[in-house]
């Protein structure tokens, strides 16, 4: 630890934890977890989805309880029985989802629900005004929330936890959602931070940003800490082998089964916002039965706004999008979901699931117009109870019973029940978006099972994910997605996550398939 | 302990035996004590013989939870089929009969009642003590004697005519819940079944009155005009929500006011009401064809019939369930009501949905004036009952918007209206029953709310549990 602002004696480290184990039923938890996190410093904790970053962040916030192990801040040992016990002990924490209200004033969003610090008039605002010329945040405090982008919105977020008295700052992902000049931004004040003697605990699993902005790396592997590393005496590649370790199951198709046949193709596909700003912009695309077409993306750059325009969830400002020859633009998603398109939404919870309902009534979601789960106008209970118990078996979905609700289950087996759910009927195409985010290892290799098994007999993918190895090595085809557009079209067979990497932030792929959007879209407009 | 007994056999034994002893003890003790005895003993046959088949029959809280609720409710069903048949039959009969029914019920809720429906049915438990418990502090606080009061009210809410009496409110209270319940499972607020069943009943009885047609046909026009009217108005709602994004609560409150004002414009003797008697005026009385015949309750010592559109009430409850529970219309309302971003990603035309369930909703509170405009007064006059769609809310609350729950609420609630009748004679100010009415309303929301919680924890606990129990047996 190097970069410390060292003053002689070594200080106690700012935070440290030392054998925490975190159990739930089903998941990848923590087991044996030790970080010593420096003072003033910046450390990243790297790792895969679903490999326990997030567990062991909400421990360390006082939102669960660890079953093992201790947290010790700056030398003595705590017990952080809630976030506002770990508030008071420094810590805070920048959620990957944002929890800001827009209807009100960046000062409104800062005091709510702090009022007691500074009150909510113009002692706040002085405060405000004061934290973010000291940290070089450049918050206004009378903006109204709604009027900021990305980058300013996550500094108000990093605000907050300032202004709540934080000297350890826990980032949840912090880049997931920002364009590269914002992220560049958000390193600036990282490093600002840090020279205020403020400690940034910096949670990520993309390599590139980590090298470049942290002091020390801790790499967390299927639960538990594997290694701390120095990044001025690391590589990329060493950390990504460090994150998957040489069991971890590799999405990999073997032979092609790409037919000729285009199933799904999407023709000059235009997609606006409420705002009338342009989300996707002209996209062409197909994809031929037992082809799996990957998309890459910096989330946010209209992958979500482009799934939702396939599944009829938005309309299509322009273009075509047609099904198996039959011209689908502007069908209902129910017509669309009856003409054989599965769809695996990328928010399980809020597009995928009743969570209060039981696994068989969650079965029947999206497909309460066919069979087995209804007959005619009325629901065939029995039909899909026992459709449902099939899934559970040849998915492999965790559960005592087919009458539980689908909130007792764990991420992964709830996402398991997902995907049996939309490959049954023998759909033609399946919209998978993220669709082993959150889940653990093993549900993780299944669900690929499924996939290339599925596309083995004919199936059509469209595959989201932000998951650069899962797209390379489960895409037949892999585009780039950029500002809504496609800028380019990579060889998943040679193609490395770092040219994937440089390309999904508009540096391009490398000189053979760096010709933009317009060789993408002119290549596949023929097909 | 042996658990052998087939269910059937089970059911056969427990209900003879708690006939046989009750018949016995009834002998020596009250018919209702010798029918508890013989019930609670009968229970030891499912709990000896039979066994259950929960998933956490063997947990800790299954036996400390399930076990009495069961008990409980097997006692109360057998005493309330007992009471029912003892207007018919003679007493040593009756219980017996009754006693068997409770034997019977015993074993099927033993074996089959889930731990979170146990849960639900022990939170309405708490919530009445609790609610009970508050009125009889204020009683104490403003010194009239509790048990008194609680005796008097009883005793008259047990009278044939009130019995009768509250049936026929209830009637119309189950329908008007049943119409907020349907908004409810939508997580629509419909405010507005006041004015929906009040210019419904206004206008139907117009119609009904300006005709006179053939019985059947006649009442079948009046209804649907009700029904038409009442959707047409709800639909109002439902349409400015879906096109204008104008939220269901203000218009519905606000199309209260306006049918308050249409209806008063209406009522005019240049329009559609006549003279009837001194100081008021109503709608043209409907013609006899169009009456829908009480039911006589002389059997059980009334003299006044109950309302032939109880059974109306009936269907429209079983179709509650039924479009709910087995349709996939109903299906997709409750999928929109738990989220409607899933049910729209799932192929649901949200908007569709909003306006159709405001219009069935308004349909339904079409019927609510029906049982007193048919059954009773025949014309629509100033005095026609006012405020029914907000009892409604509360009713539906109370009922948790299931079918059945909300027949219990309505009949309680109508239990409290008529009882507290009695209080005024004994110079003990009636609204004690409001109190009643309104703190059991908060405590079954706060109350069932705590439960809600727990089970989903329960449950989760229980996934958990399996999960362990499949790694320990694959390691």
């Amino acid at each position: 630890m190097s970069t410390h602002p060292g003053d002689g004696a070594a200080p106690p480290a700012a935070v440290e934890l030392h054998g925490i184990t975190k159990r739930f039923p089903g998941v990848v938890a923590n087991h044996d977890i030790n970080i010593a996190v420096g003072a003033g410093t910046v450390h990243a904790i790297v790792g895969e989805n679903g490999a326990g970053k997030s567990t062991l962040m909400k421990t360390l916030y006082g939102m669960h309880q660890p079953d093992e192990g201790t947290i010790a801040i700056a030398g003595s040992t705590v017990q952080l029985n809630s976030p506002s016990e770990a508030i008071k002990q420094g810590i805070g924490m920048v959620h990957q989802h944002f929890m800001l209200a827009d209807n009100l004033t960046v000062l409104e969003n800062v005091v709510l629900g702090a009022e007691h610090l500074h009150g909510i008039g113009a002692k706040a605002r002085a405060t405000i005004t004061r934290l973010s010329a000291q940290y070089g945040l450049g918050v206004e405090p009378g903006r109204l929330m709604e009027d900021l982008g990305v980058g300013d919105r996550q500094r108000v977020e990093i605000l907050k936890v300032l202004y709540r008295g934080a000297r350890i700052i826990i980032l949840d992902e912090p880049t997931a959602v920002l364009v590269p000049q914002e992220v560049d931004e958000l390193f600036d004040n990282l490093r600002e931070l840090k020279q205020e003697g403020l400690t940034v605990i910096f949670i990520s699993h993309k390599l590139d940003e980590v090298l470049s902005v942290a002091d020390d790396i801790t790499v967390i592997r299927r639960g538990t800490t594997v290694a701390t590393v120095d990044p001025a005496n690391t590589t990329a590649r060493e950390l990504a082998t460090l994150m998957v370790g040489g069991q971890l199951p590799v999405p990999e198709l073997r032979e092609s089964t790409v037919t000729d046949r285009v199933v799904l193709e999407l023709a000059d596909v235009t997609v606006e916002s409420a705002q009338d700003r342009t989300v996707v912009d002209g996209v062409n695309l197909a994809i031929r039965a037992g082809e799996i077409v990957g998309i890459a993306g910096v989330e946010g750059n209209g992958q979500s706004e482009l799934i939702e325009a396939v599944m009829g969830m938005r309309p299509a400002a322009k273009g075509r999008i047609t099904l198996d020859g039959t011209d689908i633009t502007g069908w209902q998603t129910r017509a669309i979901r009856e003409a054989g398109v599965g769809y695996v939404p990328e928010d399980r919870h809020r597009h995928g699931l009743l969570l209060e309902s039981p696994l068989w009534e969650n079965r029947v979601l999206g497909h309460q117009t066919q069979r087995p789960n209804a007959k005619g106008p009325l629901i065939d209970r029995a039909g899909a109870r026992a459709d449902t118990q099939r899934i559970v078996e040849e998915f492999d979905v965790r559960t005592p019973g087919i009458d539980v609700q689908a909130d007792a289950l764990s991420g992964g087996n709830q996402q398991k029940l997902i995907v049996g759910r939309e490959m049954s009927g023998s759909p033609k195409v399946v919209v998978a978006a993220h669709p082993t985010r959150g889940v653990d290892v093993g549900a993780q290799a299944a669900i690929w099972d499924h996939l290339r098994a599925a596309r083995a007999q004919g199936l059509a993918v469209l595959l989201i994910s932000a998951d650069l190895d899962e797209l390379i090595g489960m895409s037949d085809t892999l585009y780039v997605i950029l500002r809504g557009r496609l800028v380019a079209e990579a060889d998943p067979r040679s193609v490395t996550p770092e040219q994937l990497g440089s390309a999904m932030t508009g540096a391009g792929l490398d000189p053979r398939a760096a010709n933009g959007n317009d060789a993408a879209t002119e290549n596949e407009a023929g097909a | 302990m042996i658990k052998s007994l087939p269910a059937p056999a089970g059911i056969a034994v427990a209900a003879l035996s708690a006939a046989a002893v009750t018949f016995l003890l009834d002998l020596a003790l009250l018919a209702p004590a010798a029918l508890a005895i013989g019930v609670a003993l009968a229970f030891a046959v499912p709990l000896l013989a039979v066994g259950s088949d929960a998933e956490d029959a063997t947990t800790g809280i299954h036996r400390l939870l399930v076990t009495p609720i069961a008990l409980v409710l097997s006692v109360l069903v057998a005493l309330l089929a007992a009471i029912v048949l003892d207007l018919w039959l003679i007493e040593p009969v009756a219980y017996p009969v009754g006693a068997a029914a409770g034997g019977a019920v015993a074993v099927l809720l033993y074996r089959r009642l889930p731990t979170q429906l146990a849960l639900a049915f022990g939170a309405v438990a708490a919530a009445g003590v609790l609610a009970l418990g508050i009125t009889a502090l204020v009683l104490l606080a403003t010194g009239v004697e509790v048990l008194h009061t609680f005796e008097r009210m009883l005793n008259y809410g047990s009278q044939p005519n009130s019995v009768v009496q509250i049936l026929n409110t209830g009637t119309t209270y189950y329908l008007s819940a049943v119409a907020v319940a349907i908004g409810f499972k939508m997580k629509l607020f419909n405010i507005g079944v006041d004015g929906q069943y009040r210019l419904a009943a206004l206008l139907a009885a117009a119609v009904g009155g300006a005709f006179v047609l053939p019985p059947v046909l006649h009442q079948i026009v009046i209804i649907t005009v009700a029904v038409a009217v009442g959707g047409f108005w709800a639909g109002i709602a439902g349409w400015l929500k879906v096109t204008r994004g104008v939220s269901e609560v203000i218009s519905t409150i606000m199309l209260n006011a306006i049918a308050t004002g249409v209806t008063a414009y209406l009522l005019n003797t240049n329009r559609l009401a006549v003279e009837l008697g001194t100081n008021n005026i109503g709608t043209r009385p409907i013609a006899e064809s169009g009456w829908v015949p009480g039911i006589p309750a002389g059997f059980m010592g009334a003299t006044r019939p109950i309302f032939g559109l109880v059974l109306l009430a009936v269907a429209v409850g079983v179709g509650y369930w039924w479009m709910l529970n087995r349709t996939r219309f109903g299906f997709e309302l409750r999928a929109t009501g738990q989220s409607a971003t899933a049910a729209q990603a799932s192929g649901v035309n949200v908007k569709k949905m909003v306006v159709l369930s405001m219009v069935i909703s308004g349909m339904v509170a079409g019927l609510v004036g029906m049982p007193q405009l048919l059954g009773s007064s025949h014309y629509y006059a100033l005095d026609f009952p006012l405020g029914l769609g907000f009892t409604g809310i509360a009713i539906a609350l109370l009922g948790r918007n299931h079918p059945v729950g909300i027949a219990a609420a309505a009949l309680f609630w109508a239990f409290l209206d008529q009882s507290s009748q009695i209080l005024d004679i004994d110079g003990i100010p009636k609204e004690i029953a409001v109190v009643t009415q309104a703190t059991m309303v908060l405590t079954i929301v706060v109350v069932y709310e705590l439960v809600h919680r727990w089970g989903r924890r329960y449950q989760q606990r229980q996934v958990g549990r399996e999960l362990g129990r499949e790694k320990v047996a694959a390691s």
